[in-house]
């Protein structure tokens, strides 16, 4: 007799019981991709009733956090010509880091019917839940360069090439942490509340209405340990000023990236084959 | 050779005297020590199921039945023991998983089918197909917030038998919908198991069981008390019911 506890686990969740279990493909490469798809349309659909005007009041949030804060810090900041540039960064980043990760965490709790009723890959229910945060970014991408050109700092289109990396890269980001978080969400149904606080803090921590240069320099290290700073600092770094950081600052991201994936995957293989138990 | 094999089953739940779900509960709770019951629900249970069969399982409530196929469906992972599966399994443990009331008849039928392990190919396919089984072509554009229940049940039902792999893990569907769907749902249950699907189908419903498996279990206190021809575990489940879990045991 065998515990199950050491057994072979895959993150897709194929396997799930004895180490000599045999699990034939139940979902093949195109099942997934239809579930991953035909979750992705219709939580669209569902969330914006299947209209662009309903999508429009995704963008108004930021959109309007956008004017009131341009409006009031212009004038603390008014001797950074750059100050409304950097703002739209930082806070149409940092709006997809706060509503990715939020949705991330509760996504296997949300869409618990289908841990503990159906044998659909779990892992798709994490990733498929950051995807109303995902399409908000890409409009907001495009509502940036149009920014930055009226504004008068067209990017090049290699400025915009790492500026994509960037996007990119926080969105692994937000996956690692939303494949750690869903699964703890179901044993700590609090951490939502918790997580609340933290990004209230995070959004402050994160030199998002101010210039990172005000504070000393001293302090730089710590808030380049929250993960949404690198990106946002590069992202104005490429955007506004046309410089790219430096080969440390690029090895620095990818460690970012890489531990937030590995320990977001690390979490979900140890508790996910578990999780359909805590609902 | 058969297509499940499940070898010395056993699961257990750890009951805890209080119970914390929150990180404030974990925290306030550090120098409180909590005691933890352990609810035996499988108790090394084995049994195989051989290509073609249809399978019942019979027992009370609490004997462990769900749980049972939960773990031969991957949903749940065992203590200990091991099940061994040779062919792709459908799940249907519930009709109409994931519904969603604010879309349409046709966007549920992807929904439920992409849940099912359907590719959106065969869905869209048999989209027409799912619809004519269930009545319901005329109502295919109408949100399902609009549908009555029975008019969800057949939905469901329609896709669920598209959906059929293999082996059908079944956990009492029969128990819905009016009589002439009932009948209709019967006979295409008959033909999935004539044209070779092994059937794995947890009921209360004794004719059910009978009418429709070649054989059954019967659970009891997490283990196998009967395993044999259908009609006769049908018989003892009903006197099973006479009688006391704790006689029933020890019988």
């Amino acid at each position: 007799m065998r515990a199950s506890r050491g057994t072979k686990r895959s993150l897709v969740g194929a396997v799930t019981t004895g180490a000599e279990s045999i699990n034939p493909a139940a979902f093949g490469r195109d099942a997934r991709a239809g579930l991953l798809w035909t979750l992705v349309r219709t939580d669209f659909k569902v969330r914006y009733h299947g209209t662009a005007g309903g999508f429009v009041w995704a963008l108004l949030k930021p959109l309007t956090m956008f004017v009131m804060l341009m409006a009031v810090f212009s004038f603390v900041f008014g001797s950074d010509p750059n100050y409304k540039l950097d703002l739209i960064i930082g806070l149409f980043l940092w709006d997809f880091f706060a509503e990715g990760t939020k949705a991330g965490l509760t996504s296997l709790h949300s869409r618990g019917f289908l841990l503990s009723k159906a044998r659909c890959p779990a892992w798709i229910l994490v990733v498929t839940s950051i995807s109303n945060a995902v399409i908000t970014l890409v409009v907001f991408i495009g509502i940036m360069l149009a920014f930055l050109i009226w504004a008068g700092h067209p990017p090049s289109p290699a400025s915009v090439g790492l500026f994509l990396i960037y996007c990119f890269a926080l969105m692994l980001i937000v996956i690692g942490f939303s494949l750690a978080t869903s699964v703890l969400f179901l044993r700590y149904r609090d951490l939502n509340q918790v997580w609340d606080l933290v990004t209230q803090v995070g959004f402050f921590v994160a030199p998002i209405i101010y210039p990172i240069g005000i504070l000393p320099e001293r302090f730089h290290f710590y808030l380049y340990l929250w993960a949404p700073t690198p990106v946002i600092q590069f992202a104005r770094s490429v955007l506004v000023d046309g410089a790219a950081p430096t080969l440390t600052a690029h090895v620095y991201l990818a460690a970012a990236v890489g531990s937030s994936i590995a320990i977001g995957v690390w979490l979900y293989r140890k508790l996910g084959p578990r999780a359909a138990e805590y609902l | 050779m058969n297509v499940i094999e499940v070898e010395a089953v056993s699961k257990a739940f750890r009951i805890p005297s209080v119970h914390r779900n929150t990180v404030r509960e974990h925290v306030l709770g550090v120098l409180e020590p909590r005691r933890f019951e352990q609810l035996q629900v499988l108790d090394r249970v084995s049994f195989s199921v051989a290509p073609g069969e249809a399978l019942g399982i019979m027992g009370r409530n609490g004997g462990g039945k769900s749980t049972l196929l939960k773990i031969v469906c991957s949903v749940y992972q065992p203590d200990s023991g091991r099940v061994v599966r040779r062919a792709a399994i459908t799940p249907i443990l519930e009709l109409g998983l994931g519904w969603n009331p604010e879309l349409d008849a046709i966007d549920n039928v992807c929904l439920f089918g992409s849940v099912m392990g359907l590719t959106l190919r065969e869905i869209r396919q048999r989209m027409d197909r799912i619809l004519e089984f269930a009545e319901l072509e005329r109502f295919a554009n109408l949100k399902l917030k609009h549908y009555s229940s029975g008019m969800s049940s057949r939905l469901g039902y329609a896709v669920a038998f598209e959906a059929a792999r293999d082996v059908l893990v079944l956990d009492e569907i029969f128990a819905v919908g009016d009589a002439g769907f009932r009948a209709k749902c019967e006979e295409r249950f008959r033909s999935l198991h004539a044209a070779g699907h092994t059937v794995v189908l947890v009921s209360h419903d004794p004719r059910s069981v009978g009418e429709f498996c070649d054989r059954a279990l019967l659970l009891e206190g997490g283990r196998i008390a009967m395993d044999g021809r259908a009609k006769d575990v049908s018989q003892e489940y009903l006197s099973l019911l006479n009688r006391t879990p704790e006689a029933a045991v020890h019988a």
